[in-house]
């Protein structure tokens, strides 16, 4: 086995738990820690609202000091996030620090969710669609998350 | 030599106790937000602050944090700040006021031996100076003289713990001195609390005890599938069970369920067999009748004559006094649901009248003397097929339901004769078509033969009289030989005379031959298949024939 776990890592799955965010869960795996089952609701008021997607997250050995890897498991039509669930997203690359945590993070995540923005796209399709017609694409990311991300019973 | 002992033991006792790690530490009481750091999340650890922006953090954690990004600078450590993203630097004189230092180091921790069995609360500056000097659980070195292996503090004075013993709940062998160790925490025989319920258990049971036992578990409601979502302590879950519907009716329905599902499953594979057969059954009816026959029999149908047609109706009224046709007469007039049911003594009729009962539905008064002679049969018919004096479907001897099913099932197998009957009619024209063809050729190749035979008998005959024409026109003028001329004019005239006898002889073969030949083809033609070709043939041939 590796280091043992940060005291970090510990107090923030804690702090999951005991204060989820709302909105949002993150779930460790009871063989890896550093690997969280996130789901993240569609902000209400976005075309993602009603959605549930699902992420994966990986605490890298070097966290806090590296930004965590997360990725989108559910397909979604956004043009920040291309079409195997990488995001693209400041924070999680050059504008990462420290201070900031998971559920900062995922926040972030959801605040994407709810402000789109083509200008930096991941995805050119969609976000050549949603600079173009944009009626069109918020029909489509809506059509897609009653496809793709709707809550399991 | 004795101070190398010392030296060395001294190094050895450092590597038992390494310098404890401040943000490993379990905080007796709730520390204030405040004194966290945003790096490491635990109160900070040598704290500095930044003096651009002033937000603190351990001087660890920013230094790490800049390293890990930015390269060397000689200025020394600077970066954003992780928490505002101000430019900073860590200069000589971050440290942060003595307050701040003070409140982090007056925290109260568990000792980091709690696990070993130490209960000491210590506050956090003394935390090092306990483990090394005071804490009993601590390692050091065997005071024995001999024995340089690990002990615990606690036990030192015991004298030298280092002999092997075996456990007396586990038998595992081990080391004196780690005994306790082992009975706290490894020994599988040994007895724990369970979380939940506090009851005390041993080790080796607790996850059954947890699964199966345990009181203060939480399990969710038998009825659980049904959509009861209540979950209880397991001690609770009884009384909640004699209250609970769902709970109550959970083992019927989910039997019940799982039925369903077998039924559902079974229902699936039926109806895929159903399908199956459908395809198949419509493909054999596409078979036998594909879609241009049923246009020609009807347009044959409609063409019969009156007469036939009356004697169908003829004979279907002079059955109806037996049980199958008073049945078929029923169907016939008033159901109207199989009209092409008849008795089945008769198989040509039905297949007549099945073809003929839809002109019978369209036109309730058919042209022709039938609807004079017929009102009386049919309104026969109509007394004794009224329900009520419906003959029993047990006459018919047959095992149906009902006298409708007896007359589908016969109208079915009506059908499938007929089907059988008109392949072998078509079969059968084909064959006759066949044979005549065959018939017709060889008979048109003796006629050219024979025509071609006559035509150069033709050309001889021709020949010969011109010949003797000529000859008698180049003899005439000669006035010398009158007698013999006239001897040989009379010879020539009757050679002539027996020419012309032959040409006519011929010329009427020649037309008998035409004629017959127009017969071959008059009869080639009314063959019934009189294909396009043949009949080309036919007339080339005859051509042929006049030339």
């Amino acid at each position: 086995m590796t280091a043992p776990l940060p005291k970090r890592i510990i107090k923030e799955t804690e702090r999951l738990q005991t204060e989820p965010v709302p909105g949002i869960s993150a779930q460790p795996h009871d063989d890896n820690a550093r690997y969280f089952d996130v789901m993240v609701q569609g902000p209400d008021g976005s075309c993602y609202e009603g959605g549930v997607f699902s992420l994966e997250l990986f605490l890298p050995d070097d966290y806090p000091m590296t930004p965590p890897r997360i990725r989108f498991l559910t397909r979604i039509y956004h043009p920040n996030i291309d079409r195997l669930g990488r995001i693209c997203l400041d924070v999680l690359k050059n504008n990462w620090s420290p201070a900031l945590q998971i559920r900062t993070i995922l926040l972030s995540i959801q605040a994407l969710l709810g402000a789109p923005n083509p200008e930096d796209p991941l995805n050119e399709a969609v976000a050549k669609q949603w600079k173009e017609n944009q009626g069109e694409a918020i029909k489509t990311a809506r059509e897609w998350t009653k496809l793709y991300a709707q809550p399991k019973q | 030599m004795e101070e190398s002992h010392y030296l060395n033991c001294k190094s050895r006792a450092q590597n038992y106790n390494p310098p404890v790690d401040l943000r490993l530490l379990d905080y007796v009481s709730i520390y204030d937000n405040n004194l966290m750091c945003a790096i490491c999340r635990c109160p900070f650890v040598d704290p500095v602050v930044l003096s651009e922006c002033d937000h603190v953090f351990c001087r660890d954690c920013i230094r790490q944090s800049w390293n890990s990004n930015t390269s060397y600078t000689p200025l020394g450590p600077r970066g954003d700040c992780p928490t505002c993203r101000t430019p900073a630097k860590l200069g000589p004189r971050s440290a942060t006021s003595k307050i701040l230092v003070n409140l982090v180091d007056e925290l109260v921790v568990h000792c980091p031996k709690r696990d070993d069995g130490c209960k000491a609360e210590v506050r956090r500056c003394e935390v090092q100076d306990h483990v090394n000097i005071y804490c009993g659980y601590t390692v050091i070195e065997c005071t024995d003289d001999d024995c340089t292996l690990p002990v615990r503090r606690k036990d030192a004075a015991q004298g030298c713990l280092h002999f092997g013993v075996s456990c007396l709940s586990c038998h595992k062998e081990l080391q004196k001195w780690k005994l306790e160790a082992h009975w706290r925490s490894e020994c599988a025989d040994r007895r724990v609390h369970c979380d939940m319920c506090k009851s005390s258990v041993f080790y080796r049971d607790l996850e059954a005890h947890r699964k199966e036992a345990c009181p203060a578990m939480s399990v969710s409601c038998p009825g659980k599938a049904l959509g009861c979502t209540s979950r209880s302590k397991r001690g609770h879950a009884e009384l909640h069970a004699k209250s609970c519907t769902f709970a109550k009716l959970a083992p019927v329905l989910l039997k019940q369920q799982e039925r369903l599902d077998e039924q559902e499953a079974a229902q699936k594979e039926m109806s895929r067999k159903l399908e199956v057969l459908e395809g198949g059954f419509q493909n054999m009816q596409g078979i036998l009748y594909p879609p241009g026959v049923e246009t020609s029999q009807r347009s044959a149908d409609n063409s019969l004559t009156p007469s036939l047609q009356e004697r169908l109706f003829g004979s279907g009224t002079a059955e109806s006094t037996t049980p199958t046709g008073t049945a078929a007469g029923y169907d016939w007039t008033e159901s109207a649901v199989d009209e092409d049911a008849v008795s089945p003594a008769e198989t040509m009729h039905t297949a007549f009248s099945s073809a003929t009962s839809p002109r019978q539905r369209a036109a309730p008064l058919p042209p022709g003397p039938r609807p004079a002679d017929l009102p009386e049969p049919f309104s026969s018919d109509f007394d004794i097929a009224s329900p009520t004096g419906f003959p029993p479907p047990a006459t018919n001897g047959g095992p149906y339901a009902s006298p409708l099913h007896h007359l589908l099932s016969m109208h079915e197998s009506l059908r499938d004769e007929m089907t059988r009957v008109s392949s072998a009619l078509s079969e059968l024209d084909g064959r006759h078509s066949m044979q005549i063809l065959n018939e017709n050729l060889r008979t048109r190749e003796e006629i050219s033969y024979l025509a071609a035979q006559t035509a150069g008998l033709q050309r001889q005959v021709h020949w010969l009289t011109s010949s003797a024409l000529q000859r008698q026109q180049g003899r005439s003028p000669t006035p010398g030989a009158s007698s013999s001329g006239a001897g040989g004019a009379m010879m020539d005239a009757g050679a002539g005379a027996g020419v012309e006898a032959a040409v006519g002889a011929v010329s009427t073969a020649a037309t008998a031959l035409r004629g017959a030949a127009r017969m071959v083809n008059v009869g080639g033609n009314g063959s019934g298949s009189g294909t396009g070709t043949g009949m080309r043939r036919g007339t080339s041939e005859e051509g042929r024939t006049k030339l």
